[in-house]
């Protein structure tokens, strides 16, 4: 009877290798596809930098600077927060990115300088269970704001992490379905704040 | 003064004669003997040459190009040279060297495509120079009203602003890999924002009056 079960269990187990094997293959990725869908993702993160830049501008017309608001939305998930650190208060606050957006084109500076550097992945794109690639990328953020009288009146260098999420989607066009690589960009934490 | 004849003795002249004639016979003969002798070296020095050539084409430790093998070989095969062994290393070399022929052939038709295709597609992204431009100036622009006003110049070879745009970000074996699909309108404005055009037309789909009814971009 023992024996019975043993077999049993033994074949019940070989069945779910089997069955799990192929879905493991499909799961995958070709080298190249990965370096190109990371290169993606890094490369949504220089697109927000640009987008960060142009709103902090106050050099940047007012309908110019809403439109880009806009643009830069579309590359969070829905939802998505971003933090905010200062030098002068201890606690990091946190806003919709929408709202940190319309925040930042409001700053009470005269002239804002960003600076975004050093962009690069510290935790590698890893497949989940549902499909969706998960990675986290690190930036340095340096801020400064200027008076009216072209002064320095504030400035800052803030770590930041970012969670990227790329997932596989299909789309109609034009009668055909077309297979592409969604980069939607997470939650923006503080990491460390210095001068 | 009268002169005195002297008289050989006919068995002197049949000595003599007999001396030429023997003298003759042997020296034709060992002529021979030499000739046979030396075709024999000959023979055995073209049948090692044969198969010291042979090997190396087998071993493939020759410097010959392969028409310069086949050549040699189609001379050792006109020598009908009786060896075993030289006729194993002949039918061995051959079935080598048109193996060789054959890939040969394939790579040289694989290459020919190749340049084919590299020209064909150099064709159309000259054919495609035009739009390129046009999206370079719009990354490149010095204001916001001079970008404004090369992206409505631009899209008017668009057929609408939401013409569907396609970004090629990767091709692995054959099966293109894409961003997030945008439309013509919104692509203008990610290059007038981004200053930069990194990307090059790689297919364009037109209605009737030859405007763009779909675009597709590849990242350079």
């Amino acid at each position: 009877m023992n024996k019975m079960k043993k077999i049993t269990y033994t074949l019940l187990f070989l069945l779910s290798v089997l069955m799990v094997m192929p879905a493991t293959a499909q799961e995958t990725l070709n080298p190249k596809r990965k370096q190109a869908i990371d290169s993606l993702a890094l490369e949504k993160v220089r697109d927000l930098s640009k987008y960060i830049i142009i709103i902090g501008s106050k050099n940047t017309p007012w309908s110019e600077a809403n439109r880009v608001i806009n643009r830069a939305v579309e590359l969070f998930m829905p939802g998505s927060e971003m933090g905010v650190s200062s030098l002068l208060r201890p606690q990091i606050a946190y806003y919709p990115v929408r709202r940190y957006f319309e925040r930042l084109m409001r700053l009470n500076y005269s002239k804002v300088e960003i600076e975004w550097y050093k962009i690069d992945y510290v935790s590698d794109l890893r497949r989940q269970p549902d499909g969706t690639y998960v990675g986290v990328i690190t930036i340095f953020q340096k801020f400064k704001g200027y008076n009216k009288e072209g002064q320095l009146v504030y400035q800052d260098t803030t770590k930041k992490d970012v969670t990227v999420y790329v997932k596989r989607k299909e789309t109609q066009i034009g009668g055909q379905l077309v297979g592409f690589w969604d980069v939607l960009l997470g939650d923006m934490r503080v990491k460390e704040t210095e001068k | 003064m009268r002169k005195q004849r002297i008289k050989t003795p006919w068995f002197v002249l049949v000595f003599f004669l007999a001396t030429i004639i023997i003298g003759g016979l042997s020296s034709c003969n060992s002529k021979k003997k030499l000739a046979k002798e030396q075709a024999a070296i000959a023979y055995n020095t073209r049948v090692k040459q044969a198969k010291r050539d042979l090997t190396a084409m087998l071993n493939g430790t020759t410097s010959w190009t392969l028409d310069e093998q086949f050549k040699r070989l189609n001379t050792i095969k006109s020598y009908n040279i009786d060896d075993p062994q030289v006729k194993d290393l002949i039918v061995k070399v051959e079935n080598k060297l048109n193996a060789e022929k054959a890939v040969a052939a394939r790579k040289a038709e694989e290459e020919r495509l190749q340049k084919e295709e590299a020209a064909k597609k150099q064709a159309e992204l000259a054919k495609y120079n035009a739009i390129n431009q046009r999206f370079e100036a719009i990354a490149h622009a010095g204001s916001y009203a001079e970008a404004d006003n090369l992206i409505n110049e631009t899209m008017s070879i668009f057929s609408s602003p939401d013409v569907p745009v396609l970004i090629i970000i990767d091709q692995v074996d054959g099966v293109n890999d894409y961003d997030r699909p945008t439309t013509a309108i919104r692509f203008l404005n990610y290059l007038k924002d981004m200053k930069a055009y990194k990307f090059a037309v790689d297919s364009v789909k037109r209605n009737a009056e030859g405007k763009i009814t779909e675009l597709e971009l590849i990242k350079k």
